[in-house]
């Protein structure tokens, strides 16, 4: 039982489609755990069964020991979630939508409030307490669901794509919300993200979806020195010249970019005053390089 | 035998139950206007307007003692039906609230539950409300009177049930359209407005089917203190129709939410 959740040959259908076809993980406790793909990978369809609100079609799962397809309330008890959309009760207002939401977990009211209020505290809504939901923006909307979500003190946050269609700084303030929650209140956080930075910056281990399946997983430092090498050079409207294949190098298009990718800078030079002039980033490389790469091999067209 | 009924966790409905309570309260003055305000219209027309042109007794009662059990029923039911319509609807499509309650503890069929039981609350707050009405306005003689909350109760749940059951079926609002058309066209054979008898035979069977017409009978005999044994049957009926409903609502929304 040292999983937190674990997963053996999950496969969900929808009719005729596979939305999850035989996956298996493992999300250890206290990690950050990222599940990262494109839209329509997957990412949704394993968080819902993870969190017992849909069920399996096959294999195993179980979560915080459990089988969720047996003890599922008990289960359901323990985990925290905050879905793709948001679902906040807009005939409430911000702290009503705490303290009703405390009551399905049967949080004594003198407890419900002291919570509340330390919850409000956390995600800096105090003033706010009072508002309606509609008055809110949509950073503190999603603050406010990652406050119901901790009501009840779970084990196990679980949080579909939680910055989606956030501003940037924004976006950051989440992640210093959830990287606190980790550290304080030893949590496992189970994510879905088709953002790279987030996965990169929050996961301690993630594993990538494509069409339902897992096209790799691991440590991202560890996957990015194994699926790519270390450094790359982008070299913007690059189109006029050929892309070039160098021993030792991997290239790759994007649109307009070229992108190359080398073990040491030393490699990269010589093509660096090839392309001259133009627009250039030699930077290390990072999880997008790995994801877009893989995405390629499952025929996406990048850009 | 898997029966949904059986799944329902009543702390957890009740908490679905209060959450309601807790947006009516902060609303309801309007919520209550509505039910005061339509019947008072209703026995205008009815009581003044048709029974001014019926002179005659119906059933051996004035028109307008006759008439009251129909205003009572109908305001009463189909406040239930909105909310396990249209009110639902909004809870479950356009606000997600059902998702947010089922990512809890709380399962399908305690959330159905507890949205039935607290459309059969509204629905007996505004019995509450109307009675006076009805007592006031002369339909009500009989000391019986306050009873006539159990058949609606019982109506409510049953039609409460048929609502949310549809509606957990229903993937576009504007098919609400053809329910409400079978609602209101069936409501006109159930005696709320002039008795099943004067129906053609076959027609007869039809309203007494509807257990809506049980539902305007029992309250009659409540407000005018006439009973009978067909009402005792009529009960019986009533408990079968809701039970059976209320199973279906339930694991309709099951259906529906855990996909
Ligand atoms: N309730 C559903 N009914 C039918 N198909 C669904 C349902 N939910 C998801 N799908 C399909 O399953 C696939 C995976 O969807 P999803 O898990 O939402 O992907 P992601 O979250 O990675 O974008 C998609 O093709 C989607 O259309
Ligand atoms: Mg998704």
């Amino acid at each position: 039982m040292n999983f937190a959740v674990e997963a053996k040959n999950l496969i969900k259908n929808f009719g005729e489609l596979r939305a999850v076809d035989g996956i298996s993980f493992g999300i250890k406790r206290g990690e950050t755990f990222a599940i990262l793909g494109e839209n329509g990978a997957g990412k949704s369809t394993t968080m819902r069964m993870i969190a017992c609100r849909s069920p399996l079609s096959a294999g195993e799962l179980s979560v915080a020991g459990l089988n969720v397809s047996i003890e599922d309330r008990k289960v359901r008890s323990l985990i925290g979630v905050v879905p793709q959309e948001n679902n906040l009760d807009p005939d409430l207002n911000v702290r009503e939508n705490l303290l009703v939401y405390s009551r399905y977990f049967r949080i004594p009211k003198e407890t419900a409030q002291a919570r509340c209020a330390e919850l409000l505290d956390f995600i800096r809504l105090n003033e706010k307490a009072e508002a309606k939901v509609e008055q809110l923006s949509g950073g503190m909307k999603r603050r406010l669901m990652i406050a119901r979500a901790l009501l009840h003190r779970p084990k196990i946050l679980l949080l579909d794509e939680p910055t989606t269609g956030l501003d940037p700084n924004v976006r950051q303030e989440i992640w210093e919300k959830l990287e606190e929650l980790r550290r304080t209140e030893n949590l496992t956080i189970v994510l879905s993200t088709h953002y790279m930075d987030e996965a990169e910056k929050l996961a301690q281990r993630l594993l990538v979806m494509a069409q339902g399946k897992i096209v790799v997983e691991g440590v991202p430092r560890k996957i990015i020195e194994n699926r790519v090498k270390k450094f790359a050079l982008e070299i913007r409207e690059a189109d006029p010249i050929e892309l070039q294949n160098v021993n030792g190098i991997i290239s790759q298009r994007r649109g307009q970019t070229h992108i190359y990718f080398a073990e040491n800078l030393e490699r990269l030079a010589p093509l660096m005053s090839l392309y001259g002039s133009r627009q250039m980033i030699l930077r290390p490389a990072n999880l997008e390089d790995v994801f877009l790469q893989l995405s390629d091999a499952g025929a996406v067209e990048s850009e | 035998m898997n029966i949904a009924l059986a799944k329902i966790d009543l702390t957890d409905a009740l908490a679905v139950w209060r959450r309601n309570l807790r947006v009516y309260l902060r609303l309801w003055k309007t919520e209550l206007i509505a039910p005061i305000i339509e019947p008072i219209f209703t026995f205008f027309a009815f009581g003044f307007g048709v029974g001014a042109l019926i002179g005659s007794e119906v059933e051996n009662l004035s028109y307008l003692s006759f008439v009251g059990a129909g205003v009572l029923a109908f305001t009463v039911l189909m406040r239930t039906v909105f909310e396990m319509t249209y009110g639902a609807y909004f809870r479950m499509v356009y606000q997600s609230t059902y998702d947010a309650i089922l990512a809890t503890p709380v399962n399908a069929e305690s959330l159905a539950f507890g949205e039935i039981l607290w459309a059969v609350t509204k629905g007996a707050v505004d019995c509450i409300f109307i009675l006076p009405l009805v007592v006031i306005f002369g339909s009500a003689t009989s000391l019986f009177t306050p009873l006539s909350i159990v058949p609606l109760i019982f109506g409510c749940v049953y039609l409460g049930s048929l609502g949310l059951a549809i509606t957990a079926h229903v993937h576009e609002i504007d098919y609400f359209n053809i329910f409400f058309a079978l609602f209101f066209s069936t409501l006109f054979l159930c005696g709320a407005w002039f008795p099943v008898g004067n129906l053609p035979e076959w027609l007869q069977i039809v309203a007494y089917l509807i257990p809506t017409t049980s539902v305007i009978d029992l309250c009659r005999a409540c407000l005018t203190g006439n009973f009978a044994a067909r009402h005792v049957y009529e009960m019986f009926y009533l408990c079968v129709i809701s039970i059976l409903l209320l199973e279906w609502a339930l694991r309709s929304i099951r259906k529906r939410m855990v996909v």
